[in-house]
């Protein structure tokens, strides 16, 4: 091997590049997104590869103890079990986790095993990220994706931030907003916590938490009342504005909802309708709620009145969660979604896929989503590389329903999820494989391989092809040869090869053909919808989850910057643990005083979906009468709501009226 | 060679720096500090032009040579001077002193950190695009 190989970090979707050398990492200051710059788990990232947890061989659950079995022992009863519960209950029987840690090529291989057996019973980590995203957007602007790159940001001459902590959740982006600001540009930050992507704030909206809907509405309706709307760009390039009616959104009244002061909302409206160019930024503020499609909408609608999309500078930016996130979802690895976004209920697009698969049926219909999991009679589970366990409020708290049958876990290490399963199988991390990652800007990246696996760990996708051989499928263990699949397959992908998307920087989906240079900015001439326009459409205020007697605070989870997601990885590196060692949850001094909680009191939590126990940190950061719980540690997921966004299953994350008392 | 320069302003706590430095030095060099949860501070040597550490060190471990404090660990006795001395704290002592080398002319924190609030430069180069950056943001505000 060569003495330094490019990657790309594992870590979260901004897709960082770095390479690896023989005795560590050096940075890229060529890769177009981070120019060499890493957040701090970044710059741990290599602690995962050969760290002594690594799973090395296969294991199989005799009672309580692990043991050691063969690749050829273990791989047939995978198939064997799979297709005992084909055979005894039927297809509804099997359900499938896939991973958006792994690469396109493992996870469009994983979901075409699940729909071949029958069964759209295949979700993955993007429904507690972007689920109401992928709704929305699609609906709207034809496209679930980011429509302009991160470093577009710098074009901008107003930011508009809601519902993102990206200073610590996707901190190279921070990079290009300063840049934005370098030249000028406006930011606005909306999150009830003053963050330290508030602190780059120029008008921080601190709203009550859930009021997202009313603060953009109350935009709008500014817009409208004093004409700073793009008239010809609604009229030319949209479709339902005549139906958006936001009068009664006035200042005052949103004002009073949203808790911030009405010359406030008519100072971000005007900063973000007359900027030149505007991008409006979001993420999970938006997203975990239980009305997170209407939010999403409600993002679209303020972009589309004021023509901000599809010019540089000018976009809706979801900022994905993880490394590989947008792309397991392009690769149809979701309950409601064949690969290119072919809805499961549209049965002529399916039936493409259905030839290219020489498949005699495909399933219709939307499967189970990993919150219906545990609630359903499952006799075969197969989950790769994901910690259900520890993500899903509803499943951490009915983890032994979750396995009523036969359970597989596939993963680098032996997480939660893993320590329920029957068959627990060493995969390979993603410097010591092969295969294309698409990061948050749509950009397709391949990796090479920089590393041995430890033990008998085995990629991915060699282990689902040797699953597959044993069900009879003759699916492919080289990633090359499904990437040509998936050009098939998937319109965005038709032009991506090894060779464009092993380049500096991969290419930017989408990329029609082989000679394509990518495609950065969408929608710059039409939309991709059936009519080639956007679709405007009013959403509302909802009823949220309000205070009481017994419950008055309000709990918001979140993410810090030391750690990631459900911690599989980043407990496991020293230099982030030890900065971050325990759970602590972020009380405003003044609540603090009337509930009788001093600075590092272990205290106690309490929604009505369960209690929890976390040591306090008194913060001026936190907004008085709500609380701040990280969601990396397990005790998060115990007091987390249940509530789901009924149009994408996404469960309301942000909003639980919670009380909290010293524990001793 | 340039210095160390710190913008405040673009700092976002995220403790890369600190992170980066741990891996290549096994003890961080660089710290940053939160103040209040409401700014961060990232805290580190400045390669002073009259550097106190080397001003107090008696044996000559610590002397400047040309822009930087060099640390030569065999004629350390561990007395504790500089790190007294140092008025960022950025000296820290434990069985041996841990002091910035700028990793020999390429700073992994400079090079790692996000919002590029650490900069390598030299003086008149930091001045010239704090000037330029001051510039274009009074620019916009007059187009507006």
């Amino acid at each position: 091997m060569t003495a330094r190989i490019p990657t790309v970090c594992p870590y979260c979707a901004v897709g960082c590049g770095f390479y690896i050398t023989r005795n560590g990492m050096e940075y890229m200051q060529d890769h177009p997104v981070n120019e060499g710059a890493l957040c701090p788990k970044g710059n741990a990232a290599l602690d995962v590869l050969n760290h002594v947890d690594r799973l090395r061989y296969p294991m199989m659950r005799i009672g309580d103890d692990w043991i050691r079995v063969s690749w050829s022992e273990a791989l047939d009863r995978v198939a064997e079990e799979m297709q005992r519960a084909l055979r005894e209950k039927g297809p509804g029987a099997l359900a499938f986790l896939g991973s958006a840690k792994c690469t396109n090529e493992e996870n469009y291989i994983f979901q075409k095993i699940a729909r071949l057996m029958g069964t759209n019973s295949i979700d993955n980590s993007a429904r507690r990220c972007h689920s109401p995203t992928i709704i929305a957007l699609r609906r709207m602007l034809g496209t679930p994706a980011m429509t302009n790159p991160v470093s577009d940001l710098a074009l901008s001459d107003c930011i508009f931030i809601i519902g993102s902590n990206l200073a610590e959740n996707h901190p190279v982006v921070a990079r290009w907003i300063l840049r934005a600001k370098d030249r000028g540009a406006a930011v606005i930050v909306a999150d009830p916590r003053v963050t330290p992507t508030a602190w780059l704030a120029d008008l921080h909206l601190q709203l009550n938490p859930g009021t997202d809907i009313a603060l953009i509405n109350g935009m709008i309706n500014v817009i409208l009342n004093e004409g700073l709307e793009n008239s010809s760009f609604i009229k030319e390039r949209t479709s339902g504005f005549e139906g958006l009616d936001l009068s009664d959104y006035t200042p005052e009244r949103v004002s009073s909802i949203t808790g911030l002061r009405a010359g406030d909302i008519v100072r971000a409206a005007r900063l973000y309708a007359k900027a030149g160019a505007s991008s409006i930024v979001y993420c999970m503020g938006i997203t975990q709620h239980s009305c997170g499609t209407e939010n999403v909408t409600a993002c679209a609608n303020l972009a589309l009145v004021c023509g901000h999309v599809g010019r540089p500078g000018a976009g809706i930016l979801p900022l994905r969660g993880q490394n590989n996130v947008q792309g397991a979802c392009d690769m149809g690895a979701l309950a409601d979604f064949y690969p290119g976004w072919r809805s499961v209920d549209d049965s002529r697009a399916i039936d493409e896929l259905r030839r290219l698969w020489n498949a005699r049926a495909l399933p219709l219909g939307r499967g189970l989503t990993a919150d219906m999991m545990p609630e359903a009679d499952l006799r075969f589970l197969y989950v790769m590389g994901e910690d259900i366990v520890n993500s899903h409020p509803a499943v951490s708290r009915r983890r032994e329903r979750l396995k009523r049958g036969f359970m597989v876990v596939q993963d680098i290490f032996m997480t939660d999820t893993a320590r329920i399963a029957d068959l627990v199988l060493p995969a390979a991390a993603w410097a010591e494989k092969e295969g294309t990652f698409t990061s948050t800007e749509r950009r397709v990246q391949w990796v090479s391989r920089a590393r041995e696996a430890p033990g008998e760990a085995r990629p991915d996708l060699w282990i689902l092809s040797e699953v597959a051989a044993r069900l009879g499928f003759d699916l492919s263990p080289e990633p090359e040869e499904v990437l040509a699949e998936i050009n098939q397959a998937v319109p965005a992908y038709r032009g991506i090869s090894r060779s464009n998307a092993g380049a500096r920087g991969g290419i930017i989906w989408p990329c029609p053909h082989p000679d394509h240079p990518g495609t950065p900015v969408l929608h710059t001439e039409r939309f991709s919808t059936p009519d080639g326009r956007a679709r405007i459409s009013p959403v509302h205020h909802p009823a949220l989850e309000r205070t009481s007697p017994q419950h008055p605070l309000i709990l918001i989870t979140g993410r810090v910057v030391l750690h990631y997601n459900a911690g599989s990885m980043s407990m496991r590196s020293e230099g982030l643990v030890k900065r971050e060692p325990e759970i602590r949850i972020d009380v405003h001094p003044e609540d603090a005083a009337r509930f009788g909680v001093a600075d590092g009191d272990a205290v106690m939590i309490e929604t009505r979906w369960g209690r929890a126990r976390a040591r306090a940190k008194l913060t001026p950061r936190q907004k008085r009468g709500t609380l701040f719980m990280p969601f990396h540690f397990p005790e998060t997921n115990l007091v987390a709501s249940e509530i789901i966004d009924e149009k994408s299953m996404m469960p309301e994350l942000k909003v639980a009226a919670c009380r909290i008392w010293r524990a001793d | 060679m340039g210095k160390i320069y710190l913008d405040p302003e673009r700092c976002i706590g995220c403790r890369s720096c600190e992170v980066a430095c741990e891996r290549e030095h096994g003890h961080p060099r660089i710290s940053v500090d939160k103040v209040k949860d409401l700014a961060a501070v990232p805290v580190y040597c400045h390669q002073c032009d009259t550097a106190p550490c080397a001003a107090v060190c008696y044996t000559g471990s610590l002397r400047l040579d040309g822009d930087m404090v060099v640390f030569d660990p065999d004629l350390c006795t561990l007395c504790g001077l500089c790190f007294v001395a140092c008025p960022f704290g950025a000296i820290e002592l434990d069985s041996v002193i841990h002091r910035c080398d700028l990793c020999g002319g390429t700073p992994v924190c400079v090079m790692t950190c996000p919002t590029e609030a650490l900069q390598l430069e030299d003086i008149d180069a930091i001045t010239g695009s704090t000037r330029s950056r001051a510039a274009g943001v009074l620019a916009a505000r007059v187009r507006v």
